[in-house]
Formats: structure tokens, sequence, C-alpha cells
């Protein structure tokens, strides 16, 4: 194992960590069905590369065409991509959180987010189409050679402090008393409702906040990755990252995480291992996607809760479900 | 302006593809509460069955028929053994919604390796051309018209003068109620899932025979437009669907004579975004969209 394939997995590791404690906020804890989840990510990715990059015609770019190219210096585009994660969520919760029943929700943000890619692929000129960006400069490269084994190790404790970040402000915000309504709106809407909480306002807020740690995630995964084509965010992407909540753990932090581990780097780690030259060509991809599918079916079945299951918040002194039911049955 | 007729004729032929994919997923959504978002992946193997058929040297309108067959016994497969437990365990919508998408992405997968990454396309003589006022369409789009109109209609039939169709919608108004009045539930949802997958199948044949080519990843174009059409007439509302897939297929072909033709789906999303603002319920629901779910 060399330090670059560590390098490369930590950091991988690190964005869909991040990545699942935005969408257990929205899924796990509010219950926004977010389908179009890595529409964000993807949003985020475009900003921090086109906020990173010299404009289009700089010598070595010109093969490609996009708007903006600013240049700017680390840490501006991480920031701008989780700025724009936040903004793409206002006009798509207005849209579909304000009326919508809780399916239809599901499909319109499944079918925004095979539309968009669809758009994207298709309209050359506004981020290069299909082929994507490429050459997106490295964080801070000016200062650290990005061909070290230093600079692998600088990015992996930048992701990290992200990580950190990320994982303390989800905790405040699910233990705190705006995490409190938004389970009582994921439990019971119209009981929500009758305690005096908005259901609207707190689902367009979770939905922003969640916007804004995906843009990061995408902006993490760009700077290190260096390239960024619709091709890597289609809509299954989405589908990975809700089988590894589901297997983690809904509604819990260390469920997100435990999911993230196992699901997109356990999983695909250990299935990349399996030889291609196994079967046709594209047999070996095709079965780890029915594998996704399986695990999702096999969980939803057996064991809904996930391996973590969100621990129950009981109050001392209030009446326990258990106890109720005894209490019934005598 | 001939430009607009011709692409008229072509929306003439798109709607009526569209109903019959729209009437069938609006039924199972109405009828068993079932949001289908593998209702794309079933239509596309069923026109790959076709095309296997089409490929052993048989006209196309037999591979048509074992389309329609395998769509009926893919998709009650799947509710007897995938939905029906689900929903009997007391899964809830969103949960049979990420189930169903799981189901989606399974079998779009499973038949990857199968028939490759490929385009393909039925080996068929198109017919001669027929030629009215400025519209030119191929004898097989004739065809395609002439299939959807008997379709709606064999469907308006039993819905409306058959036991079945009215233990249907009895079903669809209170299952619990329709059972207590004596109406087999399971058998009447069995049914309907033999008779909308069918039109899933064949909506799948005729999808493909109306593109010249189609691969796997036509599936989730042909979901999109069977959703667009169903929500904007109403979810669960077999008429409603009719008149969205008339709105839908002719304003798509417009938009493709006058924009670009590879942004058909995405003025179908940009009428379904325009349904949830404005009138989420559909044009013929009360309820729709808007309704709690359960």
């Amino acid at each position: 194992m060399n330090s670059y394939y560590a390098a490369n997995l930590l950091v991988y590791a690190g964005v869909d960590i991040i990545a699942l404690l935005a969408l257990n906020l929205q899924f796990g804890v509010s219950g926004i069905v977010n389908f179009s989840f890595i529409v964000f990510q993807a949003v985020g990715a475009y900003t921090a590369a086109v906020l990173s990059m010299p404009p289009d015609t700089t010598f070595g770019y010109e093969f490609q065409v996009y708007f903006g190219g600013y240049h700017l210096p680390f840490p501006i585009p991480w920031i701008g991509g989780a700025i724009a994660g936040g903004f793409l969520a206002i006009p798509v919760g207005l849209v579909v959180l304000r009326k919508l029943r809780s399916d239809y929700q599901a499909i319109a943000l499944l079918v925004l987010s095979i539309i968009t890619n669809e758009v994207i692929t298709n309209a050359r000129p506004f981020l290069n189409g299909a082929a994507g960006l490429a050459l997106v400069p490295q964080p801070l490269s000016d200062v650290i050679d990005p061909n070290t084994e230093t600079y692998q190790y600088f990015y992996v404790a930048i992701t990290a402090v992200c990580v950190v970040l990320v994982f303390v402000v989800a905790n405040r915000i699910v233990n705190s008393p705006y995490g409190r309504s938004l389970r009582a709106m994921r439990e019971r809407e119209i009981a929500a409702i009758a305690i005096g909480k908005n259901p609207v306002q707190l689902k367009m807020t979770v939905f922003i906040v969640g916007g804004v740690i995906a843009g990061l995630s995408g902006a993490i995964l760009v700077g290190f990755i260096q390239l960024w084509a619709p091709s890597v965010w289609l809509y299954p992407e989405t589908i990975i990252l809700f089988a590894a909540i589901i297997v983690g753990g809904r509604g819990n932090n260390v469920g997100a995480i435990l999911g993230a581990l196992l699901v997109p780097v356990g999983f695909e780690e250990v299935t990349r291992f399996i030889p291609s030259s196994f079967g046709p060509p594209g047999l070996i991809p095709a079965l780890q996607w029915v594998a996704i599918g399986l695990l999702i079916i096999g969980f939803l079945w057996f064991r809904p809760e996930g391996v973590r299951p969100e621990p129950r918040h009981v109050f001392e002194g209030a009446p326990v479900r258990e106890d109720l039911e005894d209490a019934r049955a005598s | 302006m001939d430009l607009y007729v011709a692409a008229f004729g072509f929306g003439l032929v798109g709607m009526s593809v569209i109903a019959i994919a729209a009437v069938g997923f609006t039924m199972q959504f109405g009828i068993t509460n079932m949001i289908n978002l593998a209702y794309g992946e079933v239509m596309i193997s069923s026109a790959y069955v076709a095309y296997y058929v089409n490929k052993a040297g048989i006209t196309i309108w037999v591979g048509m028929i074992a389309g329609a067959l395998f769509g009926a016994v893919f998709s009650f497969l799947l509710n007897r053994f995938v939905y029906a437990p689900f929903q009997r365990k007391g899964t809830s919508h969103i949960g049979m919604v990420i189930v169903s998408l799981a189901v989606s992405l399974m079998i779009a997968n499973l038949l990857l390796p199968i028939v490759g990454y490929y385009s393909v396309s039925y080996q068929d003589t198109t017919g001669g051309l027929l030629r009215a006022g400025g519209i030119v369409l191929t004898t097989n789009q004739i065809a395609i018209i002439g299939v959807a109109v008997v379709l709606m209609l064999l469907i308006h039939g039993l819905l409306r003068y058959t036991r079945l169709g009215k233990a249907m919608r009895a079903t669809a108004a209170n299952p619990t109620l329709a059972r207590n009045c004596g109406i087999p539930t399971q058998r009447v949802i069995d049914s309907v899932w033999l008779i909308t997958g069918a039109l899933c199948g064949l909506a799948g044949v005729v999808a493909a025979m109306d593109s010249d080519s189609f691969a796997i990843s036509n599936g989730a174009g042909f979901l999109i437009t069977a959703l667009a059409a169903a929500v904007l007439g109403g979810a669960g509302q077999p008429y409603g669907a009719m008149i969205g897939a008339v709105i839908i297929g002719m304003i798509t072909e417009l938009s493709a004579a006058a924009w670009a033709p590879e942004y058909k789906e995405v003025v179908a999303f940009g009428i379904l975004v325009l349904v949830m603002v404005l009138r989420p319920q559909g044009l013929l629901s009360k309820r729709g969209a808007l309704a709690a779910a359960g």
C-alpha cells in the first residue's frame, strides 16, 4: 500500500463522511428524501473549480470552455462551493418542499437530478458539456508542490479539519431544540404543526444547511481529483449515499459515519479487488450496482433501523413505550 | 410553418406512446398505492424482449405482444415478491419509493451485461409514407396511434362497464371497505399489476419503435415522460393521464421543432415543475399531491 493510495482512500472517506452527515440531516433527521443530493455536491464542485481555475483563454486551458475562471486563492473556492450549494437549495426547496406530499418531493428531486445532468452534458459552452472540467488547480499548490507525499498528507489533514468541523456542527444541530423539532416533524408532521412548529421553515433551513455541506464536500473532492464531469454525478451516486444511511442507521451522526465507512468506502474498496477479467466487460461494475440495490432492500427488510439504530431520547421520569404497553396489557 | 405541421404529426405519435405508458403508471399508483420508479426499466426490458423476438426474424408486431406479456408477468412478479411483502410489513410511502428505486437500479444493471451498452433498433420495414396536408407519417406510426386509441377505449370500457373495473375503482377508493364488501382485493390487485404491466411492456416496445434506436439508458427518460403526464393529469387518474399525455406529447414535439430535439425531456420536466408549483394536485384530481400520504 503506497502513500498515494492511502491518501486517496482517506480523502474519499472524508468526502463521503461529510456528504453523509449532510444527507443524514436531511433524510435521517428530517425525513426529506433528497434524491438530487449529488446535484448539490456537483454544484459545489463546479463552483470551486471555476473559482480556482484561470480563465479559459489561458495557455494550457484553451481546450475547454467554461464561464468564470477567477483563479482565486484557497480557501475562497471551497467557501464558494459551499455557498453555491446553499444557494441552489433555496429555489429547489421553494418549489419542492412547500406544498408537495413527501413521496412527490422524492420524485421531483429524482427527476431534477436526471434532468440537470442531461442539461449540463448537452450544454457545452456553459461547463464544457460531457467532457467536464479538467486541470482544476489543487489548493495551495503554489506553496507546496502537489506531487510530493507531504502534499498528499496535507490534503488529508485539511479534509480531516473539515470533517471535524462538519461533525461538530451536525451534532450541535441534532442535539439542539431545533434538532428535536426536526425529529418531531419527521415522526408526525401534523403533531409538530399542532405544537406550533412551522414545517416548511424547518425543512427549508435544513435543506439549505445540507446544501452548504454537500457543496463543501464536492469542493474538497474536485480539488483533489482535479477533474469533474457529468458522468461522475449521475443519480445512482445518490442511491449509494442512501444505501449508506440505511445501512449505518438513520437519524444519528455516528450511524452516518459508520455508513460512509461501510458502503462507499468499504464496499467499493473490497469489490475493487475482484479481477475485472472475470466475465464480459462491464459485468463487475454492473454487479456492484446490483449489490447496492440488494443492500438497500435487504436492510429495509431485515434491519430497517440500520447497524447503529438512532438512540431513543428518553427523559428522566417520562414513561417509556414498553412501560406503557405493560400497563395497558395488565 | 411546414416544420410545425410535421411536428404536429409527430406529436400525435408521441402522445400515443406517452398515453399508453402514463395510463399504466397512474393506475399502478391509484389502485395499489405504489409509486413504481422501476416502471421505466420494465419498459426498456420489454423493448429488449421484443428486440430479440424481432431479431429471430419474426415481425415486430408479434414482438410487441411478447413485450406486453413479458411486462405483465415481470410486473406481477415484482409486486408479488418485492412490493407486496414490503407493503404488508407496513413500510412507509417513502420506504416504498426507495425500494422501487433500488429495484430500478438492479434491473438496469442486471440487463446491462446481457444486452450491452450499445444502441439497437428493430429490423423492420417502416412501411410506406402517408401524407395528409403536410403531415407525413409512416404506416408504422399510424399503427402506433391506432394501438393507443384501441387501448384507451379498452381501458375506458374496463373501468366503466366491467365488474373487475368496478372492483378496481372500489379498491382504489378504500381497500379495507372494498374487502369488507366481499371484493377479493388481493386478486384485484394482482390483475391490476398484470394489466398495467402489459401496458408498460407495450409502451416500452412502442416507445422503442418511435425512437429510431434505443439503449438501456433510455429507461430514465421513459420514466420521466410517463411521470410528467401522470402528475399533470392528477396522479392515480387514468383519464387525467390521457389528457396529460396529449399535452406533454404535443408540447415536447413542437418544442423539438422550435428548439432542439435533445431537450424534449427537459421540456417535459419544465411542465412537471410548473404543475407542481401551480397545481400540485394535477388537472383532474382533488387530492393528488397535496394530501398527506397514506
